[in-house]
């Protein structure tokens, strides 16, 4: 019985003394769309490239679809699907040469991946670029003909690293669409993101992944009422005066646990404690904020739950409770799921 | 492992980076101008071993006697054949010294007084030849073509009184045999004159090969990394030998035709002649890329992006190029270089490219080379391919 599509038994990554994957262990069923998040350095993308055969994992194992990932390396690259972080194609060649190319590789017969290619390109409206250069493409029609690149051989798994990172909200609208589709038609999505959002609509189950091991694994809804306990309060603040000195004094508040900017004068907090809330407002006024609206959320988002799991700081100085810039985490990561 | 797989992974491979070369159109110009340049290049700064004419020497007759007219007569006469020498009169030393001090002659001939008087009375006579030798190259070509024409001039001379002196005697003899008893008869195994070219040609064929191949394997390989292409071909049910086949095909394709345009040139314009078998050439040109291919994957494997492989490779080829006596014999270098050379395999490679197109040599009169390149490649690969494995899954 192949219950589950992946399953990874203590896998560990070491580069010299750096344990980027560490005594991992987890298992993806066949049929769902498993998020993995993670701050920047995490270890998501060394856990994919070792799921796809492209690195050696120090120790540990892992089997995909069925079969093991050192053992049967060949066996495991004919199930699987990549759209890696940088795009699979060749500029010099049209679209049609790049996905022949690939194609070829799979074995498939000539008519069949003909077939193929007219098929895919069609999904994502892209036979009129067929036989144009893909140095003549947009970032996001680029990105379309990678995502289709890897659906070429029909695999039973597909790894999606950030498919949607940097691109217009169309055609981050019409990727998700189209994982949803393969999806449907029972091919097993790993996904990493930033994308909260995305992370929340798109996956069956969510694994939040930080310094190497597994912070937290479960459903996205069932990971937002782990802490949305009665004594996490989540509220957004309008301040018309806000400014990064006291921005930086409310983070360092101790109640609360997690803050992010959404714009120019709104907060987003998260926060524990008894009389959190005035306690926060008093700060606030204290150090002269004026506050023109307090909205309560309590609903707590993925975004929450991946702050208060992975913590306040940026994860390029590790130094603790480095004091990061308006410019931040909160608002990058905000940012991005608009 | 599928061997049919392997192959045509690798023609696929080969095609795709031969679709982008061509449509690449600045790397294919250079592709094209490259072998160009080093053909002439090479083939004019280097010493020819041909002697330079119309060197401008001066004469200075200090005699006054009948001998001295004829012998700068005879000289015009042997210089006007040749044209080696652009002959100046002068009237004293000192004038043609001042000519030379000028730069303006490379030296002069002074015939002393009494030269006449020496000849008519039995005795040799003797000609100063003065030489700048500031300019050693150009001073040893006047000595060499001053000797030559007075060994000429005396031989004339010497037919001449053996022709007098048979008449007053009464014998007949054949002057030409008693005063040349012996007549050199050179012939050589190129037909034609000596030609730097045909030395220079075959070595330049498996040195841009060994280049193409050796700069491009890393160049190829790192940028593919580093755009992110290589997990696309490394994430596909392929064997990561087809990568190395598959590269290597397109650059052999690259070198062959560099090969081609050099070949072309070097006998339309160069006056090289061909005397061996082409395809036996070029089965040479594809042996010594297998013996050094393996070190271009070594350098790629090491290495962690485009520039530190480049770099390595760099240094590994330029002594190669200069020690492998592609552009100069190796006999002419000291004892220590012969031996240096001898571990490049350039340098078995080239002097078998030679032999087969210049001499017509066959495959068992190169066996030794063949062999020798044989175990270089590999001892190479052996080396290679499991750290290039090993350097595909960090």
């Amino acid at each position: 019985m192949t219950e589950n599509a992946i399953e990874i038994n203590n896998l560990t990554k070491e580069f010299g003394d750096f344990k980027a994957v560490d005594n991992l262990s987890l298992n993806v069923k066949s049929g769902e769309i498993f998020g993995f998040l993670g701050p920047n350095g995490a270890g998501k993308s060394t856990t994919i490239r070792m799921l796809c055969t492209l690195a050696q994992p120090t120790s540990g194992s892992a089997t995909v679809s069925g079969y093991d990932l050192v053992k049967d390396a060949a066996k495991v690259r004919e199930n699987i699907g990549l759209v890696a972080e940088k795009m699979i194609m060749y500029d010099a060649l049209t679209a049609a040469e790049n996905l022949r190319f690939f194609g070829k590789l799979y074995r498939i017969p000539k008519d069949e991946l003909e077939r193929r290619i007219d098929e895919l390109l069609e999904m994502v409206n892209m036979q009129e670029w067929k036989d144009t250069q893909i140095n003549k493409f947009s970032t996001g029609m680029k990105q379309r003909i990678n995502v289709i690149r890897a659906l070429l051989p029909e695999p039973k798994i597909i790894f999606m690293d950030e498919p949607t990172l940097g691109l217009d909200p169309q055609t981050t609208f019409s990727i998700r669409e189209i994982i949803r589709d393969i999806n449907k038609k029972g091919v097993t999505v790993i996904l990493t993101t930033h994308a909260m959002v995305e992370a929340e609509a798109l996956s069956d189950r969510v694994a939040i992944i930080d310094h190497g091991k597994i912070a937290a694994l479960d459903t996205p809804e069932n990971l937002k009422n782990m802490i949305s306990d009665v004594n996490t309060t989540i509220f957004s603040v309008k301040i018309t005066n806000l400014s990064s000195q006291l921005i930086e004094s409310i983070r360092n508040l101790e109640n609360v646990t997690a803050l992010s900017q959404q714009d120019d004068h709104i907060l987003k907090i998260s926060a524990t404690g008894e009389n959190a809330l005035n306690n926060i407002i008093d700060s606030i006024r204290a150090k002269g904020g004026n506050i023109f609206s307090i909205t309560n959320s309590n609903e707590s988002t993925l975004e929450d739950v991946f702050l208060a799991l992975t913590g306040k700081e940026i994860r390029d100085h590790a130094s603790e409770k480095a004091a990061p810039t308006p410019h931040g985490h909160g608002q990058r990561a905000q940012a991005r799921v608009r | 492992m599928d061997l049919m797989k392997i192959f045509k992974d690798s023609y696929h491979i080969m095609a795709k980076d031969l679709l982008s070369l061509r449509r690449n159109k600045m790397s294919l110009a250079a592709l094209f101008i490259m072998p160009i340049a080093f053909l002439v290049m090479f083939g004019f700064i280097f010493p020819s071993g041909n002697t330079q004419t119309h060197m401008p020497v001066g004469v200075v007759n200090l005699d006054d006697g009948s001998g001295s007219t004829q012998f700068i007569s005879q000289l015009n006469a042997l210089n006007s054949n040749n044209s080696y020498l652009n002959l100046q009169n002068f009237t004293s030393t000192d004038a043609a010294k001042t000519e030379i001090n000028q730069g303006k002659l490379y030296g002069t001939f002074i015939i002393p007084p009494g030269f006449s008087y020496n000849m008519s009375h039995g005795q040799s006579a003797d000609v100063v030849m003065l030489v700048d030798n500031s300019n050693p190259q150009i001073a040893s070509q006047i000595e060499g073509v001053t000797a030559n024409t007075i060994t000429m001039m005396n031989g004339q001379q010497a037919v001449y009184n053996v022709v007098n002196m048979s008449a007053s005697t009464g014998q007949s003899v054949n002057p030409q045999a008693m005063v040349f008893p012996y007549t050199p008869n050179i012939q050589t195994t190129i037909p034609g004159q000596n030609n730097y070219f045909n030395f220079l040609a075959p070595g330049l064929m498996i040195m841009i090969v060994m280049m193409t191949v050796m700069t491009g394997i890393p160049e190829a390989i790192s940028k593919e990394k580093e755009i992110g292409t290589f997990d696309g071909m490394l994430s596909a049910p392929i064997n990561q030998i087809s990568i190395i086949l598959g590269k290597t095909a397109a650059l052999c394709v690259r070198g062959f035709g560099q090969c081609i345009l050099i070949l072309l040139l070097a006998v339309l314009f160069f006056g090289v002649t061909i005397q061996g078998s082409i395809l036996l050439a070029f089965v040479m040109l594809l042996l010594g890329i297998f013996s050094f291919v393996g070190i271009g994957i070594v350098a790629v494997s090491m290495s962690e992006d485009q520039a530190s492989g480049t770099m390595i490779v760099n240094l590994l080829m330029f002594p190669m190029m200069f020690l492998a006596g592609i552009f100069y014999p190796l006999q002419q270098m000291p004892w220590f270089m012969q031996d240096i050379a001898k571990v490049i395999p350039l340098t078995y490679a080239a002097d078998a490219m030679r032999k087969i197109m210049l001499l017509n040599a066959n495959l068992g009169d190169v066996i030794t080379q063949v062999l020798i390149l044989v175990a270089f490649g590999v001892v190479t690969m052996a080396i290679a391919v499991p750290l290039f494995r090993r350097s595909m899954t960090r």
